[in-house]
């Protein structure tokens, strides 16, 4: 059974990912979201969003070479060094969607590096009824802590499509990674062969509902090796467990090096000032992300400094509550022509990386977050990045070295005064961002980490004895 | 003017050559998690030894590219998550180049906050504002292409390899060589019979440097001593 559209975009909506970029694509709306109200004098002057409104066809995705200005040649040369021995191996990966969603979004650019070091690696997608996917759904949220009644017909339906897909697909390779808990129940084909089975959970697991855990952890005991994304993620469990962060790619849409004449294009199409201070986040139109809380903190510090506010997300059209936090957002900027709030289409990754790039300080206020991947590539683009000390973010954020932490309106308004009149700290802070970046975050720091983790479990190297 | 042309002196050549090595770390996540500076110190006497040469040895490595700061996970965490900045600076002046065992580097670290606590017994149970969670390395030894025989070579190489390749050398060796020393002067000096670079390798300061700076005052080093044979 195919699941049907709208399932495959819940599903990417439950995936984990950069927070721009993920959702259902829709028309552009117009510069002031959508709403009745007419528009205000200070936006006559600027120029429409000048976004295609559909979707471009995807590059095709970059080969190993394409890393070494980026990564170095010895990076490189590591990595194939780690593939040789994996050689012929095969490995086959399951999660639910090919669509949408940060998962897919990683796999579709991981599976093509993976298949150029000979490493086979194929892809599988479980499918479901809307019956299936209902019941991930709200496991999804309960596994976040949310309230959630587990009854006896969410768990049979929940193993009834495992079952089902257990039996579609075919299970001889050497390796199997399943992400996330949709279809963690396929490690029950174990018995039949003698590959090691990885279950990679992309979720916050700090807080689950006990029940649902409860229903899935057996499953996951089965697994050789679990890999989350934080230390604080997961759980104890018997197998053991390794961390990888998510990752950025440098070369994807959003984060590949732009031509200075596109950047001042985009500005231009938005009436953005490259001659005046740029201080942006970009963020779905959610309270978490405190929107609201970034133009305070603008407004504060714009009594001592300079500069405009560029507010670039999506999430307002095809979600109701992020309709009503733009207009929330609309209403506490007021008048000020020096706010630019930017409702953008799910395929901006190009104007997204373009405004990320113009922007003098990046600011990610948020109140909750997953890991952040905007912060990440922030980061990467060598800007000074003021963050919320929440989920993720202090991983990738190290006090005053590799951006700064706040905790507050006050915290963030002090920052962007302090970041726009020492410019010096600022690049300085920026570089080392870019370093921590390129050492920890990126596509080929996966790749290396999910070579290494196959030679674990194949039992194929000598541990280096450090100790 | 015709100038007499002096002969070059003749290059050294080791008998056995320099082969640089890096290695790959994979973080294991532990069972051990600390919400309080009490919780630190019955798990820094508990957690593997690869969990101390991650918050260690590695994190120095992970950030390679930062000149200030706190040096190790635990000096940060007493910082930024317990406000005890007397205990960080503490831990931070921990130089893990004078250690050749984990295991005294763990009873160092052990004394430090032990001693802390019985100075000031009430921050053993103050709640930190993030729990510290235990991370540990697997590494993998992964050999580089690159293959010195003499200085120049040594130079050349020094110039190309990556920053992880230094560390493995300079930094993680003396785990293995059980010396407080390094591959890079262990084999100018038994090789090369160049004991005062080796000397001078075993003098740079690596917490008020990048990795990026070692290697450049590394090639100084070399350059000059190659200038000085010619």
């Amino acid at each position: 059974m195919e699941p049907r559209k709208d399932r495959v975009e819940e599903r990417a909506a439950e995936q984990t990912g950069s927070e721009v970029g993920t959702q259902t694509p829709v028309e552009a709306p117009p510069r002031n979201g959508g709403t009745e109200a007419p528009e205000a004098p200070f936006r006559e002057r600027r120029k429409r969003p000048r976004i295609s409104e559909t979707p471009p066809a995807p590059p095709p995705p970059p080969r190993l070479d394409d890393y070494e200005p980026i990564i170095g040649k010895p990076e490189l040369d590591e990595l194939r060094f780690l593939a040789r021995p994996l050689r012929g191996k095969t490995v086959k990966m399951v999660n639910s969607t090919s669509l949408g969603g940060g998962v897919a979004e990683m796999l579709n650019r991981l599976i093509p590096l993976l298949s150029e070091l000979e490493v086979v690696t194929r892809w599988d997608v479980i499918t479901g009824g809307n019956d299936f996917f209902e019941v991930t759904k709200a496991f999804h949220n309960a596994l976040h802590g949310g309230e959630y009644v587990l009854t006896k017909e969410a768990r049979d339906i929940f193993m009834m499509y495992n079952e089902q897909n257990r039996q579609r697909m075919q299970f001889s390779e050497d390796l199997f990674v399943i992400h996330d808990p949709q279809p963690v129940g396929l490690v029950r084909s174990r018995e039949r062969n003698r590959g090691k089975w990885m279950w990679r959970c992309h979720i916050d697991l700090s807080n689950p509902h006990p029940d649902v855990w409860g229903f899935l952890r057996p499953m996951v005991e089965e697994y050789d090796a679990t890999v989350f994304s934080s230390p604080a993620f997961s759980r104890q469990l018997m197998a053991p467990q390794y961390l990888f962060f998510p990752c950025i790619d440098p070369l994807s849409e959003k984060n590949k090096e732009l031509d200075p004449a596109y950047i001042q294009k985009v500005c231009d199409d938005f009436g953005i000032d490259r001659s005046r201070p740029i201080v942006t986040q970009i963020s779905r139109f959610d309270r978490l992300k405190d929107p609201v809380g970034v133009i305070q903190a603008y407004k504060l510090a714009k009594k001592y400094v300079d500069c405009q506010l560029v507010l670039a997300g999506g999430g307002a059209t095809d979600d109701p509550e992020g309709a009503i936090v733009l207009q929330e957002v609309m209403e506490a900027a007021g008048e000020d022509p020096d706010v630019i709030i930017l409702n953008l289409p799910p395929w901006s990754a190009l104007e997204i990386n373009a405004l990320q790039r113009a922007s003098t300080v990046v600011v990610q206020k948020s109140l909750k977050e997953g890991f952040g991947l905007t912060v990440t590539e922030a980061l990467w683009k060598g800007k000074p990045t003021i963050a919320g000390a929440v989920g993720g973010i202090p991983t990738q954020v190290i006090h005053k070295l590799t951006g700064v932490l706040v905790h507050s309106v006050e915290g963030c308004a002090y920052q962007i005064r302090y970041l726009l009149t020492h410019p010096e700290f600022a690049e300085q802070m920026g570089k080392n961002g870019r370093e921590h970046v390129k050492e920890n975050f990126l596509m080929t720091t996966n790749v290396k980490r999910w070579l290494l983790l196959f030679q674990i479990l194949l039992g194929m190297v000598r541990k280096e004895k450090t100790t | 003017m015709a100038t007499a042309q002096l002969p070059a002196p003749p290059v050294r050549w080791a008998r056995a050559p320099f082969y640089f090595n890096s290695a790959a770390h994979l973080l294991r996540i532990e069972r051990e998690k600390a919400t309080t500076l009490g919780e630190l110190l019955a798990a820094l006497r508990a957690v593997p030894s690869e969990s101390i040469f991650q918050h260690t040895f590695r994190t120095l490595q992970e950030h390679h590219f930062i000149r200030e700061g706190f040096s190790n996970d635990y000096a940060h965490w007493a910082f930024a998550a317990c406000n005890e900045v007397g205990l960080a600076e503490r831990l931070a002046s921990v130089d893990v180049r004078e250690f050749t065992s984990v295991e005294s580097l763990r009873e160092r670290i052990v004394q430090i906050v032990q001693d802390y606590l019985n100075r000031n017994p009430r921050a053993a149970d103050r709640v930190a504002m993030e729990p510290f969670y235990f991370c540990a390395s697997d590494a993998v030894v992964v050999p580089t292409p690159f293959v010195a025989r003499n200085l120049a070579e040594f130079r050349d190489c020094m110039n190309q390899v990556s920053i992880h390749s230094i560390h493995y050398h300079f930094i993680e060796a003396r785990l293995r060589l059980k010396l407080n020393s390094n591959d890079f002067s262990v084999w100018l000096e038994s090789e090369l019979d160049m004991g005062r670079i080796a000397d001078q390798f075993n003098r740079i300061d690596i917490y008020t440097s990048t990795l990026q700076d070692v290697r450049r005052t590394m090639v100084r080093v070399i350059e000059r001593a190659l200038h000085s044979q010619a």
